[in-house]
């Protein structure tokens, strides 16, 4: 073994001297292994019988051997695959055919800097394959995997199309912002930031900060062949500093060998309003008033606003690709258009996608290739007049789930009301609101990568990837003159914003595997990255505009001079500089052992830190592949246990440095130096059981960890006086989140006819902040009228991260109808976690024949919301002039029309809920004549059903009311409503 | 084989230039060394100014914490509104603890005007710049003595990762007095919206006359020596060129445009359309919209009260009660001073509050409003007459700090506490008489306690009025009972303590 293991050691270090070493001069075979269906097959092992030469299939089914002599028998050999022998009788191209089994070992995953054959993975990975994507509308590619993957959560945040989500592998880790994962698109490590400018209307009693967009709407998701979960440190390591949060890796489709082929898909669908909140309407109002004996707040209409300012929604996807090739050059070409209105009336949502991927290879020998990948798309976004901090004079949502149902919004002759005394001078009608924001944003980007790479051998080959992810972000946003917000009226407001984002990469790697014995194989991959991230932009709003009939954004010229604000930014260039290694070891299938190692230098970090070391190492063990379990009930059983260091280093860049910033006339030092900044870390251990049964018809895994998160980034209280409140620092302190991870599939019923099949996946989560010795910290900051400045949750030791801390709401007093707390509401209690403690997701398909029904579930359990909405824009105040909630009077006591809003226990919510996501309904008509191929047609609906106690729109919900910096979770804020939608298509190919 | 060499040569090519040495430059900010090139002193002060108004101006500050532990304001929560978690109503009462969100945000804001005040004599400034900025230093420290007791105070250019030391009450006036005393003849004659020479004389009178207070809280002494100091520093201010006089109508002082209007001012940050783009919190306009009600004109936020206490002060001819302001009340019916009772518009017309009764400011009011008067409870404050023009963040009156009048009160004042002088009651009367207020015929320090209630309401002088005449623990409009003393300083917010070892918890916390 010693001996082995010195052996490839020497060897590689042999290799990596480049010292070339002669060969004989033979033929090169390639060709594409797939399954009866012609559906290629990855990671089938190609070998000269009788020699040790000998390679796989790529996640293509391709394979290339060199040096193959022209009378030599070829085997095909595979885990899930009957092995099959094929003589080469000189040919230099040989497809073959294989019989396969039901659950492939041999499906090949992506890894970080490469891929693996799923049996040899020694971490926690887990992979979707288009086929089990998500259906229906998705605009952002992680919205695909929504309930797929044991251990991660993905919560659409808003129901605006194109809106952003929140993405948790594992639990939240880190105690401010960027929590995310790192997305990885063929290799190119993402900024994770969006271009779309920001709009944050601060002026007194505006609307506020508007909620961000999705960073991955620029890729279309029928652009994706699969998406690749990496869970545990032993899989992510390798992405140091960037990979604590766990990292999902996006391989795009490519071109496939033979003749071109054009694939189309089109849909239509409609959407409309999920779960409405239960408000009174006018029949219901007049009565609650005269229940509180008040003569005024009846104004005789009876309206319906939330129906006023919503819509039927229509949607259209069109989506063609063309792909083709052959063993020199393959190449796939797509383009899609999408164009979703939203529900709320003026929203919508259009991209244009077009990219291109190709792959070529040159010389005689095919040994020098050529990938080129270009992304390129253009989003435009209407955006709704909705914000996350909108104090009491509210925004779109707020103002129309308020509205009073028994005052008019329009005029006897149908125009728009804007003010009314009777209502108050404040009250502001949803419509004008509607119609008096504009907002709309362009982004327009370009992900282009290059990769030449070069085969030395069968065992050695040498890539450079070289990446360039561009995009830029307009944003124009005008709030019209009329409308009876006081900074506004009289003036209006306009605001342009324009962002651009640049990152490049540059990325050599250099792989070998080798078998080194009949029993050991060795795969090795070493490389360097650098990686440039490159942020800029600038704004310009105004006031004083002189007509409202053409858009304010058009002539900001006309604005007065003294109500102009012009802003701009540059970030300073980050840089990152990676080196990195990771050697596999398998010996005999049996035993696998995998170590990385990256180390990671920033230029973000201090001058102290420079550079962040982060190890990690994993085995494996087949006993499947022993013999005393060879005949034995399981077909694969694998244990596996990892342990390893990751980083997160998502701060702002400059953090580091005394910085002088400028505004209007003046300078300043805005930022406190902290030299020895540097990254967070995570240091995770994982355990995990792969198996299999009865032939691969029921599989599963289940995984066991423990992440440690310590010097958490925190932008912490500067030490006074000093020139700004907060600075980062590596606070002391750790996060810990543990659990288990289970998933299950099965194939309950396979036959000719009928196959069901059905998977469960539930992660059950815990999370801990311990060995904090430091001041709480506050966060979720409330908005709206009479809370302003309340934070309900607090960042404490021996609590998990986030606990609501609130009064603890004791019921109404029943003489006064006044809330009563535990002690008056002096004290504040920890009650509630927005954490949930279990995480499910359901997915099955059943099909018969040429019909298919696949039906995806999610759920979060074990946690609460805080229902920000029914606290400030809901409450019994607001009978007389505006809503309340239908269930203030359900209660037996009646509450006092003055009783106070004090944030409390009150309005935290369970939030457990079980979800229908989406089910999809399909069949497969086939042929039609000559030229029509694989013709389907399918029915799909988004958001059928829920089952939850939560009163707000959708329990999936996120609102962002971060504060200093410090993220919030699990609140809820007059959001954009989620759209229920149902969606027709076809697809079919030429 | 020649390619095998092409691509190697390539990789190794490629490993070695791009290494970098990842040094981070700065693009839309500068360093300290590219700062020291920028020859404009006074953009580098402006930071400091513009500290001032989040500090004093908004509500949640300075303003909140010298006022709302008073018998001259409350903040009453009104069923949906103004709760806030409670972070009003704990001033009130004197309840608070060292978690308070105000603290924090006052303690934060004031040592951020020193820091930047501070830093600014890193850049070698002209020595009117110099002065200037360590003028407006002493004036946030008096603030963070009189609030906190206590003063981390670094020395200019000593690392910011470094807990700085911390001035005691005693070090801090000591520092505070000799400072601006020893940069008083650089400072220009005016106007009142720069740090000026009476704005300094202003300050020493403030430390010499409530030493006694900041260095014994609980029964406060006073030296004669500091007392005559007080006198001698207003007889300068009296002699300055600017030749103040108090403004006929006291309102003006308040008024748009009261850089021209008002005669007496003599420390005021400048405010008004273009100019406060770059200041953090609230503007000025925070002092008419916070306690108007909604269906007035300009439209309020239904906040802030005063209470029995001050209004009982009055005799009803009194300007300082209550007036109509032209421009303003002709325009929308609105009036200045305290408003009481039913609201009219501009014709003449009753206001009607959102639940459609009258608008009838009432006196009684309550910690927690119900009930009828659920909007309309508690008598109004609107001092600073609204700019109907610039109703937003450009609104064009200068906020106030320092004023004549002020002056002749703390003369008055230092008179009757055993200073060389002599007129404590024609100072008086002479305050009285621009209020159209009777003459008083004998002064007492009560009396002078209740002219600066009248005369200063709402100026963040309340608290410390209190404290030096030994009222502040007293019981008041909901506050029935007397509080502990330890409420006579705020306490050192957790978050501050947490970082700064050298800082000590106020006794009590």
């Amino acid at each position: 073994m010693l001996a082995t293991i010195k052996k490839s050691a020497m060897l590689l270090l042999a290799v990596f001297g480049f010292t070339v070493m002669a060969l004989a001069q033979t033929q090169t075979v390639t060709g594409t292994v797939t399954d009866k269906k012609g559906e290629p097959i990855p990671g089938v092992t190609v070998s000269i019988k009788g020699s040790k030469t000998a390679t796989s299939t790529n996640a293509q089914g391709v394979y290339t051997l060199t040096n193959v002599p022209s009378d030599a028998v070829l085997v095909f050999t595979g885990v899930g695959v009957t092995s099959r022998e094929e003589n080469v009788n000189g040919k230099s191209s040989l497809n073959v055919d294989v019989e396969t089994s039901v659950g492939n070992l041999n499906e090949v995953i992506v890894v970080g800097y490469g891929t693996a054959r799923k049996r040899d993975l020694t971490g926690s990975v887990a992979s979707v394959k288009a086929k089990d994507f998500n259906k229906g509308l998705v605009t952002g590619a992680d919205q695909l995997i929504q309930g797929k993957v044991a251990g991660v959560q993905i919560i659409n945040t808003s129901g605006a199309p194109g809106g952003a989500t929140t993405v948790r592998i594992r639990g939240n880790s880190s105690v401010r912002s960027g929590n995310q994962p790192l997305f990885v698109i063929d290799g190119v490590p993402l900024d994770g930031r969006s271009a779309r400018p920001g709009v944050d209307i601060n002026l007194t009693d505006a609307p506020g900060r508007t909620p961000d967009a999705n960073p991955l709407n620029f890729i279309n998701p029928n652009d994706i062949a699969s998406m690749d979960v990496l869970k545990d440190a032993s899989a992510t390591a390798i992405y140091g500093s960037r990979g604590a949060n766990g990292v999902v890796l996006i391989t795009t489709k490519k071109g496939l060998s033979g003749a071109s082929k054009i694939d189309f898909s089109a849909s239509a669908g409609v959407s409309n309003l999920f779960r409405n909140y239960k408000v009174l309407d006018a029949s219901q109002y007049r009565a609650a008033l005269k229940e509180y004996g008040l003569t005024s707040g009846d104004f005789g209409g009876n309206v319906d606003a939330m129906d006023e300012i919503t819509r039927t929604a229509i949607s259209q996807n069109y989506n063609i690709a063309i792909g083709g090739g052959n063993e020199s050059g393959k190449y796939r070409l797509s383009a899609g258009y999408q164009n979703l209105e939203g529900i709320i009336k003026k929203s919508g949502f259009k991209k244009y996608t077009a990219n291109l991927n190709t792959n070529f290879k040159f010389l005689e020998s095919k040994k020098l290739g050529l990938d080129i990948n270009v992304l390129t798309s253009q989003t435009t976004e209407n955006i709704a007049p909705i914000a996350n901090t909108s104090g009491f004079t509210g925004s779109l949502i707020s103002q129309a789930i308020s509205w009073n149902p028994t005052h008019p919004l329009r005029n006897p002759d149908g125009t728009i009301w804007i003010k009314d005394a009777a209502i108050g001078q404040t009250t502001i009608n949803p419509l004008t609101t509607l119609e008096a924001y504009s907002d709309v944003s362009n982004l327009t980007g370009v992900l282009a990568s290059v990769s030449p790479y070069y085969k030395f051998n069968n065992d050695l080959e040498y890539r450079f990837l070289y990446s360039v992810n561009h995009s830029v972000g307009t944003r124009r946003t005008s709030l019209k003159s009329y409308i009876n917000i006081q900074s506004i009226e009289g003036k209006g407001w306009a605001n342009y914003g324009n962002n651009e984002l640049t990152t490049q990469l540059a990325q050599h790697t250099l792989n070998y595997n080798k078998k080194i014995s009949s029993s050991l194989n060795l795969n090795a991959v070493v490389g360097y990255e650098y990686q440039k991230f490159d942020s800029k932009g600038t704004g310009q709003s105004g006031q004083g505009f002189l007509t409202t009939d053409v858009d304010y954004t058009n002539y900001l010229q006309g604005s007065t001079q003294d109500s102009r604000r012009s802003t701009s930014f540059a970030d300073p260039i980050s840089e990152l500089q990676s080196f990195f290694g990771r050697v596999a070891f398998n010996l005999e299938d049996k035993y696998l052992l995998t170590a990385t190692m990256r180390a990671d230098g920033s230029s973000k970090f201090g001058t102290n830190n420079r550079y962040g070391y982060f190890p990690s190492v994993a085995g494996a063990w087949n006993i499947s592949n022993e013999d005393f379990m060879k005949d034995g009930l399981f077909d694969n059983f694998k244990l596996r246990v990892g342990w390893g260091k990751t980083g997160n280093q998502e701060f702002p860049a400059g953090s580091a440095q005394e910085r002088y910033s400028f505004s209007q006339g003046s300078y300043q030092q805005s930022n406190v130096a902290n030299p020895d900044l540097k990254w967070e870390t995570s240091t995770t251990t994982n355990a995990g059981i792969d198996f299999g049964l009865f032939k691969g018809r029921l599989s599963g895994t289940v995984d066991y960890f423990n992440k440690q998160t310590s010097d958490l980034l925190f932008n912490f209280d500067a030490i006074q006086p000093a020139p700004a409140t907060k600075y980062w620092v590596n606070l002391g302190g750790d996060v810990i989140n543990k659990g288990w991870e289970v998933a299950l599939n099965a194939l309950i019923v396979k036959s000719r006819d009928l196959n069901w099949n059905l998977g469960v996946n539930a992660a059950f989560l815990q999370n801990e902040l311990q060995n904090y010795v430091g001041p709480a910290v506050l966060t979720g900051e409330l908005s709206g009228q009479g809370i302003s400045g309340t934070r309900v949750q607090k960042l404490e030791n021996g609590y998990p991260l986030n606990s609501f801390y609130v009064r603890r709401f004791l019921g109404l007093d029943k003489s006064s109808g006044i809330s009563t707390y535990t002690d008056n509401g002096n004290s504040f209690f920890y009650i509630g976690n927005p954490n949930p403690s279990t995480l499910l997701g359901i997915s099955t398909d059943v099909t018969y024949k040429n019909l298919s029904l696949s039906v995806n579930l999610n759920g979060a359990f074990g946690h609460e919301i805080y229902n920000n909405t029914l606290n400030s824009v809901l409450n019994i105040g607001n009978l007389g002039s505006r809503n309340i909630a239908a269930s203030l009077l359900e209660g037996d006591i009646q509450e006092n029309k003055s009783n106070g809003l004090a944030a409390s226990s009150r309005y935290l919510e369970n939030g457990n809920y079980l979800k229908v996501a989406n089910a999809t309904l399909s069949y497969g008509v086939g042929n039609i004549g000559r030229s029509i191929k694989n013709l389907n047609i399918f029915i799909t609906g988004q958001n059928l059903a829920v089952i939850t106690k939560f009163t707000g729109f959708d329990p999936e919900v996120n609102t962002d009311k971060q504060i200093d910096g410090v993220p919030s979770f699990g609140i809820e804020y007059i959001p954009y409503p989620s759209p229920r939608t149902f969606l027709l298509g076809v697809t079919f190919s030429l | 084989m020649k390619y095998k060499i092409i691509i190697s040569s390539i990789f190794l090519v490629g490993s070695v230039t791009s290494c970098t040495k990842l040094d981070e430059t700065l693009r839309d900010n500068v360093t300290f060394e590219q700062a020291t090139k920028i020859v404009d002193p006074v953009a580098l002060l402006k930071s400091s100014y513009d500290g001032l108004n989040d500090a004093y101006v908004n509500q949640d500050n300075v303003w909140a914490l010298s006022e709302f532990p008073t018998d001259e304001a409350i903040p009453p929560s009104r069923g949906k509104d103004w709760d806030d978690n409670g972070v009003w109503r704990v001033l009130h009462t004197q309840t608070w603890d060292a978690d308070n969100a105000k603290m924090l945000s006052s303690f934060n804001a004031l040592l951020k005007i020193v820091y930047n005040a501070s830093n600014t004599l890193n850049f070698n400034p002209p020595a009117g710049i110099a002065a200037e900025a360590k003028f407006l230093r002493a004036f946030a420290m008096f603030s963070v003595v009189d609030l906190f007791g206590q003063v981390p105070y670094r020395v200019p250019g000593s690392a910011l990762l470094k807990a700085p030391d911390v001035l005691t009450a005693a070090q801090a006036l000591d520092t505070i007095i000799a400072q601006v005393t020893a940069i008083l003849p650089q400072l220009p004659d005016g106007p009142a919206i720069k740090a000026n020479k009476d704005a300094a004389r202003v300050l020493l009178m403030k430390c010499y006359l409530n030493r006694g207070t900041f260095l014994n809280r609980e029964t406060p002494t006073f030296a004669a020596a500091d007392m005559s100091k007080v006198i001698s520093l207003a007889d300068e201010i009296k002699a300055s060129t600017r030749n103040y006089v108090l403004t006929t109508n006291f309102y003006d002082n308040f008024a748009p445009k009261n850089d021209i209007l008002s005669k007496e001012n003599i420390f005021t940050l400048d405010d008004g359309p273009g100019k406060t783009g770059t200041r953090t919190g609230n503007k000025v306009l925070k002092n008419w919209h916070a306690s108007m009600h909604y269906n007035q004109k300009p439209s309020g936020w239904n906040g802030f009260t005063t209470l029995a206490e001050l209004y009982d002060k009055f005799e009803p001819i009194d300007q300082r009660i209550g007036a109509a302001y032209p421009g303003v009340t002709d325009v929308v019916g609105t009036r200045v001073g305290l408003l009481i009772g039913q609201q009219f518009n501009q014709t003449g017309a009753k206001l009607k509050d959102g639940l459609g009764n009258d608008l009838v400011f009432t006196k009684a009011v309550t910690l927690i409003a119900s009930g009828a008067t659920l909007e309309t409870s508690g008598i109004r404050v609107v001092k600073y007459p609204p700019d109907l023009v610039n109703d937003n963040d450009d609104a064009d009156n200068d906020f106030v700090f320092y004023r004549y009048a002020d002056v002749l009160l703390m003369k008055a004042e230092a008179i009757l506490r055993g200073g060389t002088g002599t007129g404590a009651l024609a100072l008086v009367n002479e305050v009285r008489a621009r209020a159209k207020a009777t003459p008083l015929l004998a002064v007492t320090l009560n009396t002078i306690l209740d002219e600066r209630a009248r005369e200063f309401y709402w100026e963040s002088y309340r608290r410390l009025d209190n404290q030096r005449f030994g009222r502040f623990l007293a019981a008041y409009s909901e506050k029935p009972t007397v509080s502990d003393k330890k409420y006579l300083l705020y306490p050192i917010p957790n978050n501050a303590l947490a970082v700064n070892p050298n800082l000590k918890q106020n006794p009590g916390y």
